[in-house]
Protein backbone atom coordinates (compact mmCIF):
# COMPACT_ATOMS: atom_id res chain seq x y z
CA UNK A 1 0.00 0.00 0.00
CA UNK A 2 1.37 3.00 -0.93
CA UNK A 3 -1.33 5.73 0.83
CA UNK A 4 1.18 7.41 3.61
CA UNK A 5 -1.18 7.59 6.41
CA UNK A 6 -0.91 7.93 9.75
CA UNK A 7 -2.35 4.80 11.34
CA UNK A 8 -0.31 1.69 13.03
CA UNK A 9 2.63 0.22 10.73
CA UNK A 10 3.89 3.45 8.64
CA UNK A 11 7.00 4.01 10.80
CA UNK A 12 8.11 6.57 8.40
CA UNK A 13 5.41 8.83 10.05
CA UNK A 14 7.87 8.61 13.12
CA UNK A 15 10.64 9.26 12.47
CA UNK A 16 12.22 12.80 11.54
CA UNK A 17 12.33 13.79 7.57
CA UNK A 18 14.83 16.02 5.76
CA UNK A 19 16.46 17.84 7.60
CA UNK A 20 15.16 20.93 5.90
CA UNK A 21 11.38 19.56 5.44
CA UNK A 22 11.31 19.11 9.22
CA UNK A 23 12.55 22.82 9.81
CA UNK A 24 10.25 24.03 7.57
CA UNK A 25 7.36 21.63 9.49
CA UNK A 26 8.77 22.90 12.84
CA UNK A 27 8.31 26.85 11.65
CA UNK A 28 5.31 26.41 9.87
CA UNK A 29 2.73 23.65 11.00
CA UNK A 30 0.36 24.06 13.82
CA UNK A 31 -1.89 21.54 15.33
CA UNK A 32 -4.96 24.04 14.08
CA UNK A 33 -3.95 23.24 10.43
CA UNK A 34 -6.42 20.07 9.08
CA UNK A 35 -3.66 18.79 7.67
CA UNK A 36 -1.35 18.45 10.30
CA UNK A 37 -4.08 17.43 12.38
CA UNK A 38 -4.82 14.39 10.97
CA UNK A 39 -1.26 12.82 10.51
CA UNK A 40 0.58 14.92 13.04
CA UNK A 41 3.36 12.35 13.58
CA UNK A 42 5.93 13.94 10.90
CA UNK A 43 5.22 17.22 12.76
CA UNK A 44 5.61 15.58 16.61
CA UNK A 45 9.03 13.96 15.22
CA UNK A 46 10.49 17.01 13.99
CA UNK A 47 9.61 18.85 17.10
CA UNK A 48 11.01 15.93 18.93
CA UNK A 49 14.16 16.10 17.17
CA UNK A 50 14.68 19.98 16.44
CA UNK A 51 12.25 21.73 18.93
CA UNK A 52 10.62 19.58 21.91
CA UNK A 53 9.07 22.65 23.86
CA UNK A 54 7.56 24.23 20.54
CA UNK A 55 6.23 26.96 20.88
CA UNK A 56 2.59 27.46 18.57
CA UNK A 57 1.92 30.83 17.88
CA UNK A 58 -1.83 29.72 15.89
CA UNK A 59 -3.05 27.90 19.19
CA UNK A 60 -0.88 30.13 21.34
CA UNK A 61 0.59 27.11 23.36
CA UNK A 62 3.70 25.23 23.54
CA UNK A 63 3.95 21.97 22.72
CA UNK A 64 5.94 19.38 24.55
CA UNK A 65 6.34 16.68 22.52
CA UNK A 66 9.39 14.46 24.66
CA UNK A 67 8.87 11.72 26.79
CA UNK A 68 11.01 12.56 29.72
CA UNK A 69 9.39 16.47 29.58
CA UNK A 70 6.05 14.91 29.79
CA UNK A 71 7.11 13.02 32.62
CA UNK A 72 8.88 16.17 34.41
CA UNK A 73 5.38 18.27 34.24
CA UNK A 74 2.94 15.32 35.36
CA UNK A 75 5.69 14.93 38.41
CA UNK A 76 5.29 18.37 39.34
CA UNK A 77 1.35 19.38 39.38
CA UNK A 78 2.33 23.03 41.60
CA UNK A 79 4.74 24.41 38.43
CA UNK A 80 2.65 22.92 35.93
CA UNK A 81 -0.73 23.64 37.00
CA UNK A 82 -4.06 21.92 35.23
CA UNK A 83 -6.38 24.53 37.37
CA UNK A 84 -5.20 27.29 35.61
CA UNK A 85 -4.44 25.21 32.25
CA UNK A 86 -8.16 23.98 31.91
CA UNK A 87 -10.24 26.30 32.94
CA UNK A 88 -8.25 29.14 30.77
CA UNK A 89 -8.97 26.63 27.70
CA UNK A 90 -13.06 26.11 29.31
CA UNK A 91 -15.35 28.07 26.76
CA UNK A 92 -12.39 29.88 25.50
CA UNK A 93 -13.85 33.76 24.17
CA UNK A 94 -17.11 33.09 25.94
CA UNK A 95 -16.20 32.25 29.91
CA UNK A 96 -18.83 34.42 31.71
CA UNK A 97 -22.16 34.25 29.14
CA UNK A 98 -21.45 30.35 29.47
CA UNK A 99 -20.80 30.78 32.96
CA UNK A 100 -24.14 32.79 33.26
CA UNK A 101 -26.22 30.38 31.48
CA UNK A 102 -25.42 27.78 33.23
CA UNK A 103 -26.11 29.47 36.87
CA UNK A 104 -29.36 30.52 35.16
CA UNK A 105 -30.63 27.24 33.60
CA UNK A 106 -28.56 24.56 34.45
CA UNK A 107 -28.83 24.26 38.37
CA UNK A 108 -25.31 26.59 38.40
CA UNK A 109 -21.93 26.81 37.86
CA UNK A 110 -20.20 23.69 38.97
CA UNK A 111 -16.00 24.39 37.92
CA UNK A 112 -14.31 20.99 37.46
CA UNK A 113 -13.49 19.41 40.82
CA UNK A 114 -11.05 17.08 39.76
CA UNK A 115 -9.38 19.85 37.26
CA UNK A 116 -7.59 21.60 39.73
CA UNK A 117 -3.93 21.47 41.87
CA UNK A 118 -3.10 19.73 45.29
CA UNK A 119 -3.56 19.59 48.09
CA UNK A 120 -7.53 20.69 46.84
CA UNK A 121 -7.06 17.80 44.11
CA UNK A 122 -5.58 15.26 46.73
CA UNK A 123 -8.68 15.13 48.87
CA UNK A 124 -11.41 15.40 45.31
CA UNK A 125 -9.85 12.55 43.78
CA UNK A 126 -9.26 10.67 47.25
CA UNK A 127 -12.95 10.62 47.30
CA UNK A 128 -13.49 10.02 43.93
CA UNK A 129 -11.67 7.33 43.75
CA UNK A 130 -14.09 5.88 46.37
CA UNK A 131 -16.46 5.31 43.57
CA UNK A 132 -13.74 2.92 41.75
CA UNK A 133 -14.19 0.14 44.48
CA UNK A 134 -12.04 -2.85 44.59
CA UNK A 135 -15.28 -4.95 44.27
CA UNK A 136 -16.95 -2.80 41.92
CA UNK A 137 -13.87 -3.07 39.50
CA UNK A 138 -13.76 -6.96 39.93
CA UNK A 139 -17.68 -7.20 38.89
CA UNK A 140 -16.69 -4.99 35.82
CA UNK A 141 -15.70 -8.38 33.38
CA UNK A 142 -18.82 -10.32 33.36
CA UNK A 143 -20.95 -7.25 33.66
CA UNK A 144 -19.20 -5.47 30.28
CA UNK A 145 -19.22 -8.98 28.51
CA UNK A 146 -22.98 -9.15 28.63
CA UNK A 147 -23.16 -5.60 27.36
CA UNK A 148 -20.64 -6.35 24.53
CA UNK A 149 -22.30 -9.70 23.48
CA UNK A 150 -25.58 -7.99 23.22
CA UNK A 151 -24.49 -4.93 21.07
CA UNK A 152 -22.77 -7.37 18.89
CA UNK A 153 -26.07 -9.67 18.56
CA UNK A 154 -27.93 -7.11 17.39
CA UNK A 155 -25.68 -5.73 14.51
CA UNK A 156 -24.74 -9.29 13.64
CA UNK A 157 -27.12 -10.00 11.02
CA UNK A 158 -26.30 -6.77 9.12
CA UNK A 159 -22.85 -7.37 8.04
CA UNK A 160 -22.21 -3.84 8.06
CA UNK A 161 -21.98 -1.29 10.81
CA UNK A 162 -20.19 2.49 11.42
CA UNK A 163 -17.38 1.57 14.22
CA UNK A 164 -17.87 4.63 15.96
CA UNK A 165 -21.80 5.46 16.21
CA UNK A 166 -22.94 1.66 15.99
CA UNK A 167 -20.37 -0.26 18.25
CA UNK A 168 -17.82 2.50 20.31
CA UNK A 169 -20.04 5.05 21.64
CA UNK A 170 -23.25 3.50 22.35
CA UNK A 171 -20.79 0.32 24.03
CA UNK A 172 -19.46 2.92 26.32
CA UNK A 173 -22.52 4.98 26.86
CA UNK A 174 -23.91 1.21 28.00
CA UNK A 175 -21.31 0.87 30.65
CA UNK A 176 -20.71 4.01 31.94
CA UNK A 177 -24.93 3.96 32.80
CA UNK A 178 -24.69 1.04 34.35
CA UNK A 179 -22.03 1.83 36.28
CA UNK A 180 -23.18 5.23 37.28
CA UNK A 181 -26.96 3.49 37.82
CA UNK A 182 -28.32 5.45 35.23
CA UNK A 183 -31.16 5.06 33.19
CA UNK A 184 -30.11 3.67 29.82
CA UNK A 185 -32.97 5.66 27.94
CA UNK A 186 -30.87 8.58 28.05
CA UNK A 187 -28.27 7.29 25.30
CA UNK A 188 -29.11 9.80 22.67
CA UNK A 189 -29.12 12.48 25.18
CA UNK A 190 -25.98 11.23 26.45
CA UNK A 191 -24.27 11.17 22.78
CA UNK A 192 -24.88 15.11 23.08
CA UNK A 193 -24.23 16.08 26.19
CA UNK A 194 -20.26 14.59 25.63
CA UNK A 195 -19.71 16.42 22.58
CA UNK A 196 -21.08 19.46 24.01
CA UNK A 197 -19.10 19.00 27.49
CA UNK A 198 -15.77 18.01 25.48
CA UNK A 199 -16.14 21.20 23.25
CA UNK A 200 -15.62 23.35 26.20
CA UNK A 201 -12.23 21.72 26.71
CA UNK A 202 -10.19 21.26 23.21
CA UNK A 203 -12.60 22.67 20.35
CA UNK A 204 -12.30 26.44 18.87
CA UNK A 205 -16.27 26.91 18.80
CA UNK A 206 -17.84 30.40 17.95
CA UNK A 207 -20.47 31.63 19.85
CA UNK A 208 -23.24 30.19 18.20
CA UNK A 209 -21.99 26.73 18.81
CA UNK A 210 -21.09 27.82 22.65
CA UNK A 211 -24.76 28.66 23.04
CA UNK A 212 -25.74 25.13 21.69
CA UNK A 213 -23.29 23.24 23.68
CA UNK A 214 -24.46 25.28 26.92
CA UNK A 215 -27.82 24.34 26.45
CA UNK A 216 -26.96 20.73 26.15
CA UNK A 217 -24.89 21.16 29.46
CA UNK A 218 -27.87 22.71 31.28
CA UNK A 219 -29.88 19.55 30.37
CA UNK A 220 -27.24 17.34 31.53
CA UNK A 221 -26.72 19.44 34.86
CA UNK A 222 -30.54 19.28 35.44
CA UNK A 223 -30.64 15.27 34.87
CA UNK A 224 -27.92 14.17 37.28
CA UNK A 225 -28.46 16.68 39.87
CA UNK A 226 -32.67 14.99 40.00
CA UNK A 227 -30.36 11.28 39.69
CA UNK A 228 -28.50 12.69 42.84
CA UNK A 229 -31.08 13.82 45.23
CA UNK A 230 -32.53 10.36 44.51
CA UNK A 231 -29.51 8.80 45.63
CA UNK A 232 -28.98 11.10 48.45
CA UNK A 233 -32.18 9.89 49.58
CA UNK A 234 -31.80 5.86 48.91
CA UNK A 235 -28.35 4.94 48.22
CA UNK A 236 -27.74 2.23 45.88
CA UNK A 237 -24.85 -0.05 44.76
CA UNK A 238 -23.78 2.54 41.78
CA UNK A 239 -21.32 5.07 41.28
CA UNK A 240 -23.65 7.69 41.99
CA UNK A 241 -24.16 6.89 45.45
CA UNK A 242 -20.75 6.00 46.22
CA UNK A 243 -20.11 10.18 44.81
CA UNK A 244 -22.77 11.33 46.99
CA UNK A 245 -22.03 9.40 49.77
CA UNK A 246 -18.34 9.75 49.81
CA UNK A 247 -16.52 10.25 53.05
CA UNK A 248 -12.62 10.26 54.03
CA UNK A 249 -12.02 10.51 57.44
CA UNK A 250 -14.12 13.88 59.73
CA UNK A 251 -14.42 17.23 59.84
CA UNK A 252 -14.83 19.76 57.47
CA UNK A 253 -13.83 18.30 53.97
CA UNK A 254 -14.23 14.77 54.80
CA UNK A 255 -17.29 15.01 52.38
CA UNK A 256 -17.99 16.07 48.91
CA UNK A 257 -19.76 19.76 48.24
CA UNK A 258 -22.68 19.45 46.23
CA UNK A 259 -21.21 21.23 43.61
CA UNK A 260 -18.08 19.32 43.62
CA UNK A 261 -20.26 16.33 43.51
CA UNK A 262 -22.17 17.63 40.65
CA UNK A 263 -19.04 18.42 38.38
CA UNK A 264 -17.14 14.98 39.18
CA UNK A 265 -20.26 13.20 38.76
CA UNK A 266 -20.39 14.83 35.03
CA UNK A 267 -16.35 14.32 34.51
CA UNK A 268 -17.40 10.29 35.20
CA UNK A 269 -20.05 10.19 32.40
CA UNK A 270 -18.20 12.22 30.18
CA UNK A 271 -14.74 11.63 30.49
CA UNK A 272 -14.74 8.18 30.12
CA UNK A 273 -16.98 8.23 27.02
CA UNK A 274 -15.28 9.96 24.27
CA UNK A 275 -12.01 8.66 24.98
CA UNK A 276 -12.83 4.94 25.39
CA UNK A 277 -15.12 5.26 22.53
CA UNK A 278 -11.85 6.54 20.61
CA UNK A 279 -10.16 3.80 21.69
CA UNK A 280 -12.63 1.09 20.25
CA UNK A 281 -12.70 3.07 17.16
CA UNK A 282 -9.16 2.91 17.14
CA UNK A 283 -9.54 -0.75 17.40
CA UNK A 284 -12.17 -1.74 14.87
CA UNK A 285 -9.74 0.61 12.24
CA UNK A 286 -6.80 -1.07 12.72
CA UNK A 287 -8.33 -4.49 12.39
CA UNK A 288 -9.76 -3.25 8.87
CA UNK A 289 -6.65 -2.19 7.86
CA UNK A 290 -3.48 -4.27 9.71
CA UNK A 291 -4.22 -8.32 9.16
CA UNK A 292 -1.18 -8.82 10.94
CA UNK A 293 -2.85 -7.47 14.45
CA UNK A 294 -6.15 -8.55 13.26
CA UNK A 295 -4.05 -12.08 13.56
CA UNK A 296 -2.35 -11.25 16.32
CA UNK A 297 -5.45 -10.53 18.46
CA UNK A 298 -7.39 -13.83 17.47
CA UNK A 299 -4.64 -15.60 18.45
CA UNK A 300 -4.27 -13.47 21.73
CA UNK A 301 -8.29 -13.84 22.38
CA UNK A 302 -8.07 -16.48 24.82
CA UNK A 303 -4.79 -16.10 27.37
CA UNK A 304 -5.47 -12.84 29.77
CA UNK A 305 -2.05 -12.09 29.86
CA UNK A 306 -1.72 -11.75 25.84
CA UNK A 307 -5.14 -9.73 25.66
CA UNK A 308 -3.97 -7.14 28.76
CA UNK A 309 -0.83 -6.31 26.30
CA UNK A 310 -2.81 -6.23 23.32
CA UNK A 311 -4.77 -3.21 24.81
CA UNK A 312 -1.33 -1.28 26.26
CA UNK A 313 -0.17 -1.59 23.23
CA UNK A 314 -3.31 -0.25 21.07
CA UNK A 315 -3.43 2.67 23.48
CA UNK A 316 0.49 3.38 23.16
CA UNK A 317 0.38 2.67 19.11
CA UNK A 318 -3.46 4.96 19.08
CA UNK A 319 -3.61 7.22 22.16
CA UNK A 320 -7.41 8.91 22.24
CA UNK A 321 -6.08 11.58 24.01
CA UNK A 322 -4.22 13.68 21.88
CA UNK A 323 -3.23 16.32 24.24
CA UNK A 324 -3.95 17.84 27.77
CA UNK A 325 -2.97 21.00 28.96
CA UNK A 326 -1.00 22.58 31.74
CA UNK A 327 -0.36 26.23 32.51
CA UNK A 328 2.81 27.32 34.23
CA UNK A 329 2.96 29.24 37.62
CA UNK A 330 6.27 30.35 37.82
CA UNK A 331 9.36 30.94 35.37
CA UNK A 332 10.65 27.45 34.42
CA UNK A 333 13.05 25.77 32.67
CA UNK A 334 11.28 22.32 30.74
CA UNK A 335 13.23 20.71 27.49
CA UNK A 336 16.11 23.27 27.26
CA UNK A 337 13.83 26.03 27.06
CA UNK A 338 12.72 29.02 29.48
CA UNK A 339 9.03 29.17 30.25
CA UNK A 340 7.32 32.22 31.53
CA UNK A 341 4.89 31.98 33.72
CA UNK A 342 1.30 31.79 32.83
CA UNK A 343 2.73 29.57 29.77
CA UNK A 344 -0.03 27.42 28.13
CA UNK A 345 1.48 23.93 27.11
CA UNK A 346 -0.04 20.81 25.76
CA UNK A 347 1.11 17.60 26.49
CA UNK A 348 1.38 15.46 23.30
CA UNK A 349 0.98 11.99 24.39
CA UNK A 350 1.25 10.35 20.74
CA UNK A 351 4.75 11.91 20.48
CA UNK A 352 5.65 10.37 23.52
CA UNK A 353 4.26 7.03 22.83
CA UNK A 354 6.43 7.28 19.72
CA UNK A 355 10.00 8.08 21.06
CA UNK A 356 12.11 5.37 18.96
CA UNK A 357 14.87 5.70 22.25
CA UNK A 358 12.14 4.56 24.23
CA UNK A 359 10.06 2.15 22.10
CA UNK A 360 12.13 0.85 19.39
CA UNK A 361 10.00 1.03 15.79
CA UNK A 362 7.72 2.64 17.36
CA UNK A 363 5.17 2.00 14.49
CA UNK A 364 5.08 -1.51 14.80
CA UNK A 365 2.34 -3.04 17.18
CA UNK A 366 4.38 -5.10 19.28
CA UNK A 367 2.70 -6.78 22.28
CA UNK A 368 6.27 -8.21 23.72
CA UNK A 369 7.60 -5.06 24.53
CA UNK A 370 9.22 -5.30 27.91
CA UNK A 371 8.35 -1.63 29.11
CA UNK A 372 4.76 -1.51 27.42
CA UNK A 373 3.48 0.18 30.42
CA UNK A 374 5.59 3.17 30.16
CA UNK A 375 3.49 4.52 27.35
CA UNK A 376 1.74 7.55 28.49
CA UNK A 377 -1.72 7.99 27.15
CA UNK A 378 -3.39 7.94 30.67
CA UNK A 379 -1.51 10.50 31.99
CA UNK A 380 0.76 10.14 34.97
CA UNK A 381 1.60 11.45 38.53
CA UNK A 382 -1.69 12.97 40.38
CA UNK A 383 -3.86 13.65 37.50
CA UNK A 384 -3.22 9.62 36.03
CA UNK A 385 -6.89 8.82 34.57
CA UNK A 386 -8.82 7.53 37.61
CA UNK A 387 -10.91 5.27 35.02
CA UNK A 388 -8.19 3.31 33.75
CA UNK A 389 -9.30 -0.24 34.66
CA UNK A 390 -13.01 0.50 33.98
CA UNK A 391 -11.20 1.29 30.04
CA UNK A 392 -8.76 -1.63 30.11
CA UNK A 393 -11.42 -3.98 30.63
CA UNK A 394 -14.11 -2.34 28.48
CA UNK A 395 -11.43 -2.82 25.69
CA UNK A 396 -9.84 -5.81 26.18
CA UNK A 397 -13.51 -7.42 26.72
CA UNK A 398 -14.88 -5.76 23.29
CA UNK A 399 -11.51 -6.95 21.88
CA UNK A 400 -11.79 -10.86 22.63
CA UNK A 401 -15.42 -10.97 22.03
CA UNK A 402 -15.28 -9.02 18.99
CA UNK A 403 -12.50 -11.12 16.86
CA UNK A 404 -14.20 -14.12 18.21
CA UNK A 405 -17.68 -13.41 16.94
CA UNK A 406 -16.88 -10.87 13.57
CA UNK A 407 -14.12 -11.99 10.76
CA UNK A 408 -12.89 -10.19 8.22
CA UNK A 409 -13.30 -6.88 9.23
CA UNK A 410 -12.98 -4.40 6.29
CA UNK A 411 -13.53 -0.41 5.51
CA UNK A 412 -16.22 0.61 3.96
CA UNK A 413 -14.52 3.89 2.56
CA UNK A 414 -11.28 4.52 1.56
CA UNK A 415 -8.79 5.34 4.12
CA UNK A 416 -7.96 8.86 3.12
CA UNK A 417 -11.41 9.87 3.46
CA UNK A 418 -11.89 8.94 7.38
CA UNK A 419 -12.95 12.23 8.86
CA UNK A 420 -11.56 13.31 12.16
CA UNK A 421 -13.58 15.80 14.69
CA UNK A 422 -11.84 19.19 15.29
CA UNK A 423 -11.04 19.30 18.71
CA UNK A 424 -7.50 19.25 20.16
CA UNK A 425 -8.29 17.27 23.51
CA UNK A 426 -9.20 13.93 21.25
CA UNK A 427 -7.86 12.33 17.93
CA UNK A 428 -11.32 10.64 17.65
CA UNK A 429 -13.20 9.43 13.84
CA UNK A 430 -16.42 11.25 13.33
CA UNK A 431 -17.32 8.18 11.44
CA UNK A 432 -16.16 5.27 10.39
CA UNK A 433 -18.36 2.25 8.27
CA UNK A 434 -17.06 -0.94 8.54
CA UNK A 435 -18.67 -4.89 6.87
CA UNK A 436 -18.22 -8.21 8.27
CA UNK A 437 -18.81 -11.54 8.21
CA UNK A 438 -19.73 -13.98 10.92
CA UNK A 439 -17.37 -16.69 12.77
CA UNK A 440 -19.13 -20.19 12.82
CA UNK B 1 -1.21 1.43 67.88
CA UNK B 2 1.07 0.84 64.75
CA UNK B 3 4.52 -1.09 66.21
CA UNK B 4 5.58 -2.70 62.74
CA UNK B 5 9.29 -1.78 61.67
CA UNK B 6 9.89 -2.10 57.98
CA UNK B 7 13.33 -1.17 56.21
CA UNK B 8 12.92 0.46 52.87
CA UNK B 9 15.44 1.15 50.73
CA UNK B 10 14.40 4.12 48.30
CA UNK B 11 15.20 4.68 44.83
CA UNK B 12 18.24 6.85 45.32
CA UNK B 13 20.04 4.53 47.47
CA UNK B 14 19.08 6.01 50.82
CA UNK B 15 17.58 3.12 53.85
CA UNK B 16 14.60 4.55 55.62
CA UNK B 17 13.77 2.77 58.81
CA UNK B 18 9.62 3.11 59.37
CA UNK B 19 8.77 1.81 62.98
CA UNK B 20 4.84 3.03 63.16
CA UNK B 21 3.45 0.50 60.72
CA UNK B 22 -0.25 -0.20 61.43
CA UNK B 23 -1.95 -3.40 61.05
CA UNK B 24 -4.10 -3.14 58.30
CA UNK B 25 -2.85 -0.57 55.98
CA UNK B 26 -0.82 -1.15 53.10
CA UNK B 27 2.28 -1.14 52.93
CA UNK B 28 2.47 1.30 50.16
CA UNK B 29 0.28 3.66 52.46
CA UNK B 30 2.73 3.64 54.91
CA UNK B 31 5.33 4.40 52.30
CA UNK B 32 3.27 7.21 51.59
CA UNK B 33 3.22 8.18 54.85
CA UNK B 34 6.86 8.59 55.11
CA UNK B 35 7.57 9.95 51.53
CA UNK B 36 9.85 7.42 50.59
CA UNK B 37 11.14 7.94 47.13
CA UNK B 38 10.20 5.96 44.03
CA UNK B 39 6.87 5.42 45.62
CA UNK B 40 4.86 7.11 43.71
CA UNK B 41 1.41 5.19 44.13
CA UNK B 42 -0.63 7.10 40.71
CA UNK B 43 -3.83 5.35 41.03
CA UNK B 44 -3.86 5.35 44.35
CA UNK B 45 -3.81 1.69 45.24
CA UNK B 46 -6.25 0.20 42.85
CA UNK B 47 -3.25 -2.38 41.38
CA UNK B 48 -3.31 -0.45 38.09
CA UNK B 49 -0.52 1.49 37.63
CA UNK B 50 2.96 -0.59 39.17
CA UNK B 51 4.42 2.51 40.29
CA UNK B 52 4.49 1.01 44.06
CA UNK B 53 6.71 -1.61 42.63
CA UNK B 54 9.04 -2.74 44.92
CA UNK B 55 11.59 -5.84 45.27
CA UNK B 56 10.89 -7.63 48.57
CA UNK B 57 13.81 -8.82 50.71
CA UNK B 58 14.45 -12.72 49.44
CA UNK B 59 14.47 -13.44 53.49
CA UNK B 60 11.24 -11.98 53.50
CA UNK B 61 9.97 -12.56 50.20
CA UNK B 62 7.92 -16.29 51.85
CA UNK B 63 6.07 -14.67 54.41
CA UNK B 64 5.17 -11.99 52.26
CA UNK B 65 3.90 -14.48 49.62
CA UNK B 66 3.42 -14.06 46.00
CA UNK B 67 1.13 -11.93 43.42
CA UNK B 68 -2.78 -12.48 42.94
CA UNK B 69 -3.82 -12.91 38.85
CA UNK B 70 -4.71 -8.82 39.01
CA UNK B 71 -1.36 -8.31 40.23
CA UNK B 72 0.76 -10.69 38.28
CA UNK B 73 -0.82 -8.72 34.89
CA UNK B 74 0.34 -5.70 36.16
CA UNK B 75 4.14 -6.67 36.90
CA UNK B 76 4.11 -8.99 33.24
CA UNK B 77 4.22 -5.37 31.75
CA UNK B 78 7.18 -4.17 33.88
CA UNK B 79 9.21 -6.87 32.57
CA UNK B 80 11.75 -4.69 31.96
CA UNK B 81 12.09 -3.70 35.96
CA UNK B 82 10.79 -6.67 37.09
CA UNK B 83 12.72 -8.93 39.52
CA UNK B 84 12.13 -12.82 41.01
CA UNK B 85 10.43 -10.89 44.76
CA UNK B 86 8.68 -7.94 42.73
CA UNK B 87 5.43 -6.80 44.35
CA UNK B 88 3.50 -3.58 44.44
CA UNK B 89 3.14 -2.67 47.76
CA UNK B 90 -0.32 -1.43 47.68
CA UNK B 91 -0.95 -5.21 47.19
CA UNK B 92 0.75 -6.22 50.52
CA UNK B 93 -1.31 -5.57 53.79
CA UNK B 94 0.70 -5.03 56.88
CA UNK B 95 0.24 -7.61 59.67
CA UNK B 96 2.41 -8.37 62.51
CA UNK B 97 4.57 -11.20 60.79
CA UNK B 98 5.62 -8.77 58.83
CA UNK B 99 7.29 -6.74 61.61
CA UNK B 100 11.08 -6.34 60.33
CA UNK B 101 10.10 -6.84 56.69
CA UNK B 102 13.05 -5.58 54.11
CA UNK B 103 12.38 -4.14 50.45
CA UNK B 104 13.76 -2.19 47.90
CA UNK B 105 11.74 0.74 45.64
CA UNK B 106 12.02 -0.39 42.10
CA UNK B 107 13.28 2.10 40.16
CA UNK B 108 10.65 4.56 38.26
CA UNK B 109 8.85 3.38 34.87
C1 LIG C 1 -9.14 4.56 26.93
C2 LIG C 1 -9.83 5.35 27.68
C3 LIG C 1 -9.27 6.52 28.45
C4 LIG C 1 -8.16 7.28 28.19
C5 LIG C 1 -7.17 7.15 27.05
C6 LIG C 1 -8.07 8.27 29.25
C7 LIG C 1 -7.07 9.21 29.34
C8 LIG C 1 -6.89 10.08 30.40
C9 LIG C 1 -5.77 10.97 30.57
C10 LIG C 1 -4.63 11.13 29.57
C11 LIG C 1 -5.93 11.63 31.74
C12 LIG C 1 -4.93 12.59 32.38
C13 LIG C 1 -5.38 13.99 32.42
C14 LIG C 1 -4.28 14.95 32.78
O1 LIG C 1 -3.14 14.54 33.05
O2 LIG C 1 -4.56 16.14 32.76
C15 LIG C 1 -7.18 11.17 32.31
C16 LIG C 1 -7.73 11.63 33.48
C17 LIG C 1 -9.01 11.31 33.90
N1 LIG C 1 -9.82 10.30 33.40
FE1 LIG C 1 -9.42 9.15 31.81
N2 LIG C 1 -9.13 8.10 30.11
C18 LIG C 1 -9.87 7.04 29.67
C19 LIG C 1 -11.01 6.51 30.26
C20 LIG C 1 -11.62 7.04 31.37
C21 LIG C 1 -12.81 6.50 32.01
C22 LIG C 1 -13.54 5.24 31.58
C23 LIG C 1 -13.12 7.35 33.05
C24 LIG C 1 -14.23 7.32 34.05
C25 LIG C 1 -15.18 6.48 34.13
C26 LIG C 1 -12.10 8.40 33.07
C27 LIG C 1 -12.07 9.44 33.96
C28 LIG C 1 -11.00 10.31 34.11
C29 LIG C 1 -10.96 11.37 35.11
C30 LIG C 1 -12.06 11.73 36.08
C31 LIG C 1 -9.69 12.00 34.98
C32 LIG C 1 -9.13 13.16 35.81
C33 LIG C 1 -8.25 12.60 36.89
C34 LIG C 1 -7.51 13.65 37.68
O3 LIG C 1 -7.25 14.76 37.18
O4 LIG C 1 -7.18 13.36 38.83
N3 LIG C 1 -11.21 8.17 32.04
N4 LIG C 1 -7.75 10.22 31.48
S1 LIG D 1 -0.58 2.18 43.73
FE1 LIG D 1 -1.02 1.79 41.65
S2 LIG D 1 -0.51 -0.30 41.49
FE2 LIG D 1 -0.09 0.12 43.54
Amino acid sequence: MTIVRDAANDDTQARPGPEGEDARLVEEATLLDPVVHKQPRRFYAAMRKLDPVHYDAALDMYLVSRWEDIQTVQRDPLTFSVNKGYHTQQAKGFAEEFQQILREKGGGYFPDAIMSDPPYHTRVRKLMESAFTAHRVKDLEPRIEAVVDGLLAELADKGAMDAVTDFAQPLTIRIICEQLGLDWSIKDRIARWSTAVTAQIGRMQDREEMLGHAAQICELQRYLIAKMREREADPREDMISDIVHARDGEGEGSVLTFEEAVSLIRALLIAGNETTATALSNLVLILATEPAVAEMLRASADDDRLMNRFVEELLRIEPPVRGLSRMTTKEVELGGRMLPEGAHLLLLYASANDEPEIFPEPRRFDMERKNIMKHVSFGGGVHKCVGLALARMEIKVAARLLVRKFADVRLAIAEEDIAYLPTVATRSMESLPVTFTLND
Amino acid sequence: MGEICVTLTDIEGSVVEIEDGAEGETLMELARRHDVKGIIAECGGACSCATCHLYIDAAWSAAVGTPDPVEEDMLDMVEDIRRPTSRLSCQITLHPGLDGLIAEVAPEL
